[in-house]
């Protein structure tokens, strides 16, 4: 059922003398393709079907689009591999794909996209692979990457320079305590700062830009070992819990997840928070009445601080397309990839979601939107990402717990280096006995 | 049913006094009158192996799986590893998974006491008071109920929101109003969180548990408590000496049930917590959704699925032992 044409792109070796090319499967019209994506926006279908409405007159194959939700996509996904039953093309969280690219039942994009590794940010590409085995088994789509939000006018009113008061981690600590002597700052209208705690699913993309940029890892350079109880990554965590036992960090946010936080900043409640791109993107949407006009009006990005080793970093994540082996229509999903790859649908997508494009030339483009949209590109230049293992999943799941019991610690008074450490030293437990896993 | 049919048979036979041909004759006259009643229990046997058996089988063979990350893909087809997912959700000292299978079993056990004995103690006190003549009696039987009604989902979620620290009611209740204490407590996580979780299951549980004691109490003659109070007893020796024994069957068969379904809670802390519910409210069945299916573990998690379920049938045994009693009365 595989047309000869994928099988030369694809097959390796044995299939040198097969018929066709990669140039002849672009020009190749009608058939069918079926793409699975997630919840990306408030109408993902409806604009992913206009997205491609140009690819589907262009080449006459018909797109169908599925929705699977994020609750469920993980198992929906894993489904889908193991059974062979499911559509052509599936999105997946750029942290899962190393988990899927091990799980088997998707295609090696090498052949095809093997040389496409240059139109790609480092940390984009990087997302595609999967450590200890050669392959590409994913196209980068989408990209996020975490900066600092802060009210403008707080910093204003706090006499703060936007430009010196995220440099490093000790000046950001410095803005906040400024930021709690303004009046109302000081936790009894706003706070200084606000941050979800184990109730967000992403705790770990806070953490670890702060511990690399300590100097310490996630995992030992072979990825054998956890490292997250290195005394690096205790500096690093001792420095975010003490932020909670100081009274700059509103201690309620640990109760929320993500988006409630989110909206604590939207409605005033908070001066500085981290977050994506998407927050950024919904600034101008009067539909959001999350936005209180003092808070809509004064947001200023800014690149996470860098750490004593000098570097900074932030989390860079998004979303990649993986193409299914049990899909019969290769050629025509392949085409759709590569259409999705281009720098102008990149960045019409990009502009839909709020989220920045994965090609380099389209990051560069959308960085020249407005001051803030540059930050966010300067951002993702500190991009990295987690170790591309099988069991990373796992393994966040176990860090983002105990992170999650050190923050609860600040606020309940039973915190200190050694209280983080021995913690962390749980965590560590629990990610090696994730890695010592074996068939 | 077949009861019945046997000492009809037996009686039929009687005269023709005792031998082979009748007893024979007996034998394939029971197997035609049986033949409809197995006929109709055929469809639910079917599909209680179906649904139950075949998967509980399913179970036990998976836990002596090595499904991991790396395997589980495979699933039936993973390589054997004997019961070293039990040795190590038991024994393995230095194992994470077992030292959570420790903490969630603890926590379990505080959850199920508090919960059941509140439910049921509070349920019984509900009908105790409806069970008088109030005004508006049925209204507020009526509203008592509401609790029972509410989706787990919508109740896990409106209870996350009474939680919070900072805006929550329970806080301004506690705090801003009543002045029980003086700083906000935090309730959905740290050490509070057993009591965020066992509350709500309590609010919920009452409305079922006040029903069914108040059909019993409404069951109970007028007389044996006219007679009881002539005699001479108050109200606390009449609740010991008639009302209680006689509604105890139904406390035995609440108990029974309020345990199992209490141990087996997942919705509750899993909506208001997440996948990981933290050290202090973390329950087994949270801790085998997590390990079998966020963390791939899945031969592990269904070890930790079948010892629960031989702790269920311990606890059912026991029960059983504790209240036969009450069963054979009730008949």
């Amino acid at each position: 059922m595989v047309p000869a044409l994928f099988l030369a792109a694809c097959g390796g070796d044995d299939d040198d003398d097969a018929s066709g090319s990669g140039d002849e499967a672009t020009t190749q019209e009608g058939g069918e393709v079926t793409i699975q994506i997630m919840p990306n926006g408030p109408d993902p279908v409806a604009d992913f079907e206009e997205l491609v409405a140009p690819f589907e007159d262009e080449t006459g194959i018909d797109v169908t689009v599925e929705e699977a939700g994020w609750d469920v996509q993980f198992d929906q996904i894993s489904n889908q591999a193991t059974t062979g039953e499911g559509p052509d093309i599936t999105q997946a969280g750029t942290t899962q794909v190393p988990f899927f690219a091990n799980l088997g039942g998707f295609v090696d994009l090498t052949d095809l996209a093997g040389d496409m590794e240059g139109n790609y940010p480092e940390g984009v590409w990087t997302t595609t692979q999967l450590s200890g085995q050669d392959g590409v088994w994913a196209m980068p789509w989408f990209t996020e990457a975490r900066a600092i939000y802060y009210r403008t006018d707080v910093l204003e009113a706090a006499g703060l320079d936007p430009e010196t008061a995220f440099t490093d981690w000790d000046t950001f600590r410095e803005t906040l305590q400024a930021i709690g002597e303004v009046p109302g700052w000081d936790g009894t209208e706003g706070w200084p700062f606000g941050q979800p705690g184990g109730l967000a699913f992403d705790l770990v993309h806070h953490v670890f830009p702060l511990i690399w940029s300590y100097g310490g890892q996630e995992l030992n350079d072979d990825n054998t070992e956890s490292t997250v109880d290195s005394d690096e990554a205790v500096e690093a965590v001792t420095f975010f819990g003490q932020l909670l036992a100081d009274g700059l960090w509103d201690p309620a946010t640990l109760e929320l997840d993500g988006t409630q936080t989110e909206n604590e900043f939207k409605n005033g409640s908070l001066a500085v928070w981290i977050g994506g791109p998407w927050t950024l993107a919904s600034v101008p949407r009067t539909d959001d009445e999350n936005w209180v006009d003092e808070a809509r009006d004064n947001v200023g990005i800014a690149p996470l601080p860098s750490g004593p080793s000098g570097e900074a970093f932030t989390f860079v994540g998004g979303s990649n397309l993986m193409m299914f082996e049990s899909s019969d229509h290769q050629d025509e999903a392949w085409q759709l990839l590569q259409y999705l790859s281009q720098d102008d649908v990149q960045l019409q997508y990009a502009e839909i979601l709020g989220f920045f494009p994965s090609t380099t030339s389209a990051q560069e483009e959308r960085a020249t939107a407005d001051e803030n949209q540059a930050a966010f590109y300067e951002a993702i230049q500190q991009g990295r990402s987690y170790a591309p293992i099988a069991q990373w999943g796992a393994i966040e799941n176990a860090y983002k717990t105990h992170f999650g019991t050190i923050l609860d610690g600040a606020v309940g008074g039973d915190f200190s280096a050694d209280s983080v450490r021995s913690e962390l030293e749980a965590a560590a437990t629990e990610a090696n006995d994730l890695l010592a896993q074996g068939e | 049913m077949t009861t019945i049919t046997d000492e009809t048979e037996e009686a039929a036979a009687e005269p023709s006094g005792p031998g082979p041909r009748p007893r024979r004759r007996r034998g394939l006259a029971t197997l035609e009158h049986t033949r409809l009643p197995y006929a109709l229990i055929a469809p639910a046997v079917t599909f209680m192996v179906l649904i139950h058996i075949l998967p509980m089988i399913g179970g036990l063979v998976l836990s002596l799986k090595r499904l991991n990350t790396f395997t589980f893909a495979r699933l039936f087809g993973a390589p054997w590893t004997g019961f070293d997912n039990y040795d190590t959700l038991l024994f393995d000292a230095d194992n994470s998974v077992h030292r959570g299978f420790a903490t969630a079993l603890g926590n379990t056990v505080v959850y199920t006491l508090w919960t059941v004995t509140l439910t049921l103690g509070l349920g019984l006190v509900v009908a105790l008071l409806l069970n008088r003549p109030v005004p508006g009696q049925r209204v507020l039987r009526t509203l008592m109920l509401t609790p029972w009604v509410v989706p787990s989902f919508v109740m896990a979620t409106l209870w996350q929101f009474m939680w919070r620290s900072d805006v929550g009611i329970v806080n301004d209740i506690l705090v801003d109003w009543t002045h029980v204490v003086d700083e906000r407590p935090v309730w959905l996580n740290g050490p509070n969180s057993m009591w965020a979780i066992i509350v709500p299951s309590v609010w919920r549980g009452i409305p079922l548990a006040m029903l069914i004691f108040l059909a019993g109490l409404q069951a109970i003659p007028e007389e044996l408590l006219e007679a009881a109070a002539i005699d001479g007893a108050g109200p606390w020796r009449q609740f010991r000496h008639v009302i209680f024994p006689l509604i105890r069957p139904l406390f035995a068969v609440q108990l029974l049930f309020g345990v199992i379904y209490a141990s087996y809670q997942f919705a509750v802390p899993w909506i208001m917590m997440g996948s990981n519910p933290g050290p202090h409210a973390d329950l087994l069945m949270t801790l085998v959704v997590r390990e079998s299916f966020s963390n791939k573990l899945v031969g592990l998690g269904a070890a930790a699925s079948t010892l629960m379920m031989i702790g269920m049938l311990v606890w059912v045994a026991a029960w059983y032992g504790a209240f036969r009693r009450d069963l054979e009365m009730a008949r």
